[in-house]
């Protein structure tokens, strides 16, 4: 996105030609879509805190814990500025009449959800190699 | 009874800012709970995003959702920077427990 555009400007100023201000609701909607995925994004850091802070270390696998904590906190801080740009397109898109932009939100949670599984498991399999 | 179309209308966008409404109180309270998880290892860290879910529900209170809201685009862009903020305090709160833990 251009800053220096006016043309993508979703919110402030007259609106450039062939926009329009959409329906009030779905304006809302995407305001509260923004913050689910924001509320997601604190989700996530919290997940990360709470792994490194709350649990016992690994036996035998001392970084286990900031393993899987870091990337938690890192995705979550992604998940909060790709939220915003979502909101920017998909508003820019209701103004204009187009189709909604596709999301990569659910692309980033479900291959992050999966990768932090299968760490997890590894984690999991390497403390108990150690315990035994 | 039967409503006119534009009492319909107005229903709904009096609900969908109600429940926009609601959805700011929820990611007050989500701020609120960051910072008691981080509140445990670094106070001050913790008091001021704990201060900034108070900050949130606060803008709420402040700057309501409306249809024409043309501060709504530095709203929400306020609060993308203010939880990449809190991620970035919260990855320094990690890496400080995590030397600690090895003293």
């Amino acid at each position: 996105m251009n800053a220096a555009d006016p043309s993508e400007d979703p919110g402030d100023g007259a609106l450039p030609a062939g926009e329009s201000e959409p329906d009030a609701r779905y304006t809302f909607a995407n305001e509260r879509t923004f913050l689910a995925w924001t509320r997601t994004s604190l989700a996530f850091i919290v997940a990360g805190l709470g792994i490194v802070q709350l649990l016992p270390p690994f036996p035998g696998v001392p970084w286990g814990r900031h393993l899987l904590g870091v990337p938690l906190i890192a995705v979550g801080v992604v998940i909060a500025i790709a939220s915003y740009g979502q909101w920017v397109r998909s508003q820019l898109a209701l103004r204009r009449g187009e189709p909604l932009p596709r999301s990569v939100l659910p692309i980033i949670l479900t291959i992050t959800i999966t990768v932090m599984a299968a760490i997890s498991a590894v984690v999991l399999l390497l403390s108990a190699i150690g315990r035994s | 009874m039967a409503r006119a179309p534009g009492e319909r209308e107005d229903l709904e966008v009096v609900l969908a800012r109600e429940r926009t409404n609601m959805a700011w109180t929820r990611t007050a309270i989500a701020f609120a709970a960051t910072g008691a998880a981080i509140l445990k290892n670094h106070l001050v860290a913790g008091l001021v995003v704990l201060a900034l879910g108070v900050v949130t529900w606060g803008m709420r209170l402040a700057f309501p959702p409306t249809i024409d809201d043309q501060s709504r685009p530095r709203r929400l862009l306020l609060v993308t920077i203010t939880v990449s903020a809190v991620g970035i305090v919260a990855l320094v709160v990690v890496f400080t427990a995590h030397s600690a833990g090895f003293r």
